[in-house]
């Protein structure tokens, strides 16, 4: 990581050079140079979901908490955090749909485990999210909401191209480009207003920065 | 590539051994010297030597026809290395079941175990199995469900048996299909994804058309004369009455089977003409047909569009296995996979005519190999 703190340069274009590094990072991620090469196999895109969903169970529950401490001084975010959450609150429920609808079993599916990476992501989450006022996430969700905005569909619609699955079996991913662009647009909105001053937009590039690498790293250890 | 589905795994059931010709009556009944004389002239125009009947010596079912259609799909599922509980639809075709209510599928799936899954009870005669074929492959197609078994079955014998006749002066329309259906079952099991191991078919598309405005009922049973009434259909009398009324007994309408073959082949050559079939790459032929007669009506169609269509590409096993009405092409099928007569990237054409009021089903079937990637 390079630039922590700078005075004069943008929240924007801080978090657009975390946006860059992970995506180098997401290059170099084992399931994701098959996808990309077009070597995965059906066994990937069910490991994929399996994973996935042992930390996106938890989406909702961490971003509950974090509104639950943001003060009246940051109603604006509590109320932001509660509406997100509300809108997020169903989504495991559509990927353990794609997960059976490929074959998975249910019962084997939420009886998982978290994976080393979603272990790390989910616990850090809910640490930041005990925080008075934890401001930072609006990092997180800028690394979660543009990876469900910007590559989630990518991901589904290759899937898709080379294992001939339907849009039934890949709803989880395909619908967070629309939602998730949805969200990232209210999330521009409140990270370019004066709610944030300097030291929450230094949050905010940190937090952005942890979860980047937490994330990746959860797509890295499936499995393990 | 598009979502598809794959014919992964295959099995039939056939009760009781095979029965030879002569064998027949000592199981239907039926040896006074004129039925004699009928069976042995409708022996010899249809061509069937081999058919197997769910009857015991008694002349009595052995068994239901819904464990025909279990025994079916547990065939085909260890043909794939499946169990029941993999399914998520059961989609079963029959032309009766074994009880009026509830549905057969319901019945099938009660015998067959394996957790919850959709159920299809498809009726018809002969095409009813591609039907549900087509219905399965759907819900298969749109990613609703990974793994589906589709069956045919049939246990025809409980309608051909002499007591049936007893006392009745029955013409060639009953005797037709007394000396020519029996008992049996095939089955597939349908998955989104080919086999991992080893070759797959999978279903192009299928094509089902009713040409029932056009043409009267061909191949009845449960009414007088041919033709639906109200109050006079074998739900509005006493048993006693129906079967007196010779309700109970099947019965083709054998002057109308020379259209039925025409109405056949304008359909084949309209899947040519609309592209569905492509002639220069149809490497096999399995067509279902009632008698032999047929056969030679149904390839010369064939032969016209195929020149190059060799004997040995077109398979049917009517005269082992007998016509067993729906499970017909599924049996034929489980068959010619079994011995090994399709190689990877053939195409395969089923063809169904059903003479019950003019009904004609197609599928197309190509050969895939097995994924080749590897998993990490």
């Amino acid at each position: 990581m390079t630039i922590e703190t700078s005075a004069d340069t943008t929240l924007a274009s801080r978090l657009a050079l975390v946006w860059e590094e992970l995506e180098e990072r997401l290059e170099r991620v084992p399931i994701l140079q098959r996808l990309e090469a077009g070597d995965v196999t059906i066994v990937d895109y069910t490991r994929l979901l399996f994973n996935l969903r042992q930390q996106v169970v938890d989406g909702t529950p961490w971003i509950s908490r974090a509104a639950s401490n943001f003060d009246a001084e940051h109603f604006a975010l509590r109320s932001a955090a509660i509406r997100h959450a509300e809108e997020e609150h169903r989504d495991h429920l559509m990927l353990e749909r794609d997960y059976v609808a490929v074959g998975g079993s249910l019962d084997d599916l939420r009886g998982g485990r978290k994976n080393i990476g979603s272990e790390a992501l989910s616990g850090y989450m809910f640490h930041y999210a005990s925080r008075p006022n934890p401001i930072g996430l609006l990092g997180a969700m800028f690394i979660i909401e543009g990876l469900g905005a910007k590559r989630a569909a990518g991901w589904a619609g290759r899937f898709q191209e080379v294992l001939g699955l339907a849009d039934n079996q890949v709803h989880f991913m395909r619908y967070h480009q629309e939602a998730d662009a949805q969200h990232t647009g209210a999330l521009d909105a409140i990270l370019a207003s004066d709610l944030i001053d300097d030291a929450a937009a230094d949050e905010i590039v940190r937090c952005a920065q942890v979860v980047a690498r937490l994330y990746a790293l959860q797509l890295e250890e499936l499995d393990r | 590539m598009p979502a598809a589905a794959y014919l992964t795994g295959f099995g039939r059931y056939l009760p009781g051994p095979p029965v030879e010709n002569d064998d027949i009556a000592r199981i239907l009944g039926g040896d006074d010297p004129v039925t004699d004389r009928i069976r042995r002239r409708v022996l010899a125009a249809n061509g069937i030597r081999q058919r197997h009947y769910a009857l015991g010596a008694d002349g009595r079912p052995k068994e239901l026809n819904e464990e025909l259609a279990a025994k079916a799909v547990t065939a085909a599922l260890d043909d794939r290395g499946l169990q029941a509980n993999d399914l998520r639809m059961l989609a079963c075709a029959t032309t009766m079941g074994d009880v009026l209510v509830p549905g057969f599928a319901s019945m099938v799936h009660g015998r067959l175990g394996g957790g919850p899954m959709q159920t299809l009870s498809v009726s018809g005669v002969c095409t009813s199995s591609l039907a549900a074929l087509d219905a399965a492959a759907a819900k298969i197609r749109l990613g609703d469900h990974p793994r589906a078994a589709v069956v045919g079955s049939e246990l025809a014998s409980r309608s051909l048996h002499q007591s049936r006749f007893d006392g009745r002066r029955e013409g060639l329309d009953s005797h037709f299909l007394r000396w020519m259906l029996s008992d049996g079952a095939g089955a597939v099991v349908l998955e989104f994804q080919p086999h991992p191991s080893r070759p797959s078919l999978r279903l192009d598309w299928v094509r089902q058309v009713s040409l029932a405005d056009r043409h009267p009922a061909c191949m009845t049973a449960g009414l007088r004369g041919g033709e639906a009434r109200p109050g006079d259909t074998w739900q509005d009398l006493s048993v006693a009455d129906a079967e007196a009324a010779g309700m109970f007994v099947l019965r083709q309408d054998i002057g109308m089977l020379g259209d039925l073959a025409e109405e056949g082949i304008r359909q084949f050559e309209e899947l040519v003409d609309t592209g569905l079939v492509d002639i220069g790459r149809l490497d096999h032929v399995l067509c279902h047909y009632s008698t032999n007669a047929f056969r030679d009506i149904a390839l010369d169609a064939i032969r016209r569009r195929a020149p190059r269509l060799d004997e040995d590409r077109w398979f049917s096993n009517l005269e082992t296995c007998g016509n067993t009405g729906s499970a017909s092409i599924f049996i034929a099928l489980e068959e010619a996979w079994r011995t090994g007569r399709f190689a990877v990237g053939d195409t395969i054409l089923l063809a169904v005519p059903e003479s019950g009021r003019f009904s004609f089903a197609f599928a197309q079937l190509t050969v895939v190999g097995p994924d080749t990637r590897k998993d990490v």
